[in-house]
């Protein structure tokens, strides 16, 4: 499928969203944490593309953190964007329910950015060592680090 | 995937940290029931070095060095993938040349990995001899390699806007000599991979993915193409030089591990290809473009197609001169995951080489955070300290 096409259906999909297109390739739609689970079944069965990635963004002067789920179809790369609290512990919904091998980016980002994700099958720690401190989640911005 | 211990009458066998198959660490348990495995579980991290929290504290050009160390086999990549993000962040566009030469060291080094993945699929097999073999002829490459950028890894062929290294007239000769090599070793590797009947006893039928699972498991790279799977990032959204040199992508149907040796070594042939193509219609012009220091906020996703597959990266710039987050997804976690659920019932023994099947690559996949607890002090260098040893270093 060709890229605008591919982005034109992925927006057809999801035409009750407030979306907007950062580059020529990407479409960014911004969610409800509530709709997640409901968006990414509709993507699922609709076949489009697949899940490429989910990255952490700590929004320190918003006070939030923001969850960016990437999914490509070709070249077409489709971001689903929610925000949440940072503190206490963000909660959202597991996806791994519709996509099981989301499984290992939840439980990156889990660790990494204090995220708890309700209802997955694993949520034990995938890189960081058995003795890190708990409440330390080290890609937050104010993460303090023994580095120097 | 989660492992479960409750249940009576099973036996978990640890594999790793230390080379659980292969010469990295990674810890697997796997609960089995005589010889056949009945559940696996997958615990990473034996060698994060905090790279993403790294780039947030380092310029745009000092991240550069940093991220190509991510992984000793497919360092470009990981350059090529920041490089090409950060210059569409900064609107610029590396030269042709630049282009086509950042395309031949990709390919280059695709064919140095998948002979070391030969090699070590191999020896997992049990067939040394075929592992001796593909990594002296593995040596022509490297030579190659090092040739043009001086370096056997971390080639550093990549700046922001260009390349450093030129081709020569020698260098051509070079290559084209090797190539010739090459290639004809590897219709030797297909024939061997493809007929012995010992290797195919350890290979054909084992660890068997469908179609439809290496799509469910989220599979990439030459592993979800032995499925017949047609994903790959040189075609699907060319970068680089690829929009002028296409590649034709390899695909096989079985899905087992003997599919996945022939994939890897049709690739082979299309990177012998794709690197004569460019020696002989190498754009002339400039070997970079200008590039900004500082870079206005946005956000950008960066593709490429590692010799394991999608290497993913996430840049977002926030205005000055440092990037606000870098997310670096390699395809190893992406494939990682499926031997945790093609291993179950399969024998144990097997377990290595559907392990290696993937082509896993451990410290690609472990990036991040400093950790330290314990007593460190007299041995555990400061960022500042080891700066101001290179600096000495190469001063003297």
């Amino acid at each position: 499928m060709d890229t605008q096409e591919a982005l034109k259906s992925a927006e057809t999909l999801l035409t009750d969203y407030p979306s907007t297109r950062p580059e020529e390739n990407r479409l960014d739609v911004t969610l409800a944490p509530e709709n997640l689970s409901a968006v990414v079944s509709n993507l699922v069965a609709a076949r489009w593309g697949y899940l490429m990635a989910i990255t952490g963004l700590d929004q320190l002067a918003l006070d939030q953190l923001e969850i960016l789920y990437h999914f490509g179809a070709g070249a077409a790369v489709l971001t689903l964007r929610i925000l949440l609290p940072r503190t206490p512990i963000p909660s959202v919904e597991s996806i791994c329910p519709i996509i099981p091998y989301a499984n290992v980016y939840e439980r990156e980002l889990g660790e990494m950015f204090g995220v708890e994700f309700r209802n997955s099958p694993n949520t034990d720690r995938l890189f960081l060592p058995d003795d890190w401190c708990s409440d330390v989640y080290p890609l937050r911005k104010d993460a303090v680090l023994n580095e120097e | 995937m989660k492992l479960d211990t409750t249940v009576p009458q099973r036996f978990v066998v640890p594999i790793g940290p230390q080379h659980p198959a292969l010469k990295e660490p990674g810890h697997f348990e796997f609960t089995v029931d005589g010889e056949q495995v009945t559940g696996a579980s997958v615990r990473l991290g034996y060698a994060h070095r905090g790279i993403e929290k790294a780039t947030e504290g380092r310029n745009w050009v000092q991240n550069l060095y940093l991220l190509e160390r991510i992984c000793g086999i497919c360092s470009h990549v990981h350059a090529t993938a920041y490089c090409l993000g950060v210059e569409r962040l900064a609107g610029v566009t590396a030269p042709p040349r630049a282009q086509a030469i950042r395309l031949l060291v990709a390919e280059l080094e695709r064919i140095h990995s998948h002979l070391l993945w030969l090699g070590v699929a191999a020896h997992e097999a049990g067939f040394d001899t075929l592992f001796m073999y593909s990594w002296r002829d593995r040596e022509t490459v490297m030579d190659i390699l090092e040739a043009l950028t001086g370096n056997r890894v971390n080639y550093s062929a990549n700046l922001l806007g260009g390349v450093k290294f030129d081709l020569t007239p020698e260098l051509t000769d070079k290559i084209y000599k090797g190539l010739e090599l090459l290639e004809e070793r590897t219709h030797q590797y297909v024939d061997v991979v493809t007929s012995d009947a010992t290797l195919l006893q350890r290979t054909r039928g084992v660890g068997a993915t469908t179609r439809e699972q290496a799509e469910e498991l989220g599979l990439v790279g030459p592993t979800a193409r032995a499925s017949g799977v047609e994903r790959d990032i040189r075609t699907e959204a060319p970068y680089a030089a690829y929009p002028d040199f296409p590649v034709q992508v390899v695909t096989a149907t079985a899905g087992d591990l003997e599919a996945r040796f022939v994939v890897r070594l049709q690739e082979l042939f299309e990177a012998y290809r794709l690197i004569r193509a460019v020696l002989e219609k190498l754009p002339p012009g400039d070997l970079q473009a200008r590039m900004p220091r500082k870079i206005k906020p946005a956000e950008t996703v960066s593709r490429v197609e590692a010799p394991r597959g999608e290497l993913f990266y996430f840049i977002k710039s926030n205005g000055t001169d440092q990037p606000e987050r870098i997310k670096v997804r390699t395809p190893t976690l992406c494939n990682l995951a499926s031997v945790c659920v093609l291993a179950i019932g399969s024998q144990l023994a097997d377990v290595p080489m559907i392990l290696a099947g993937v082509d896993p690559c451990f410290s690609c996949n472990d990036r991040m955070v400093t950790v330290y607890s314990g007593d460190t002090a007299h041995t555990q260098w400061t960022w500042k300290q080891l700066r101001q040893y290179g600096i000495d270093y190469y001063r003297r």
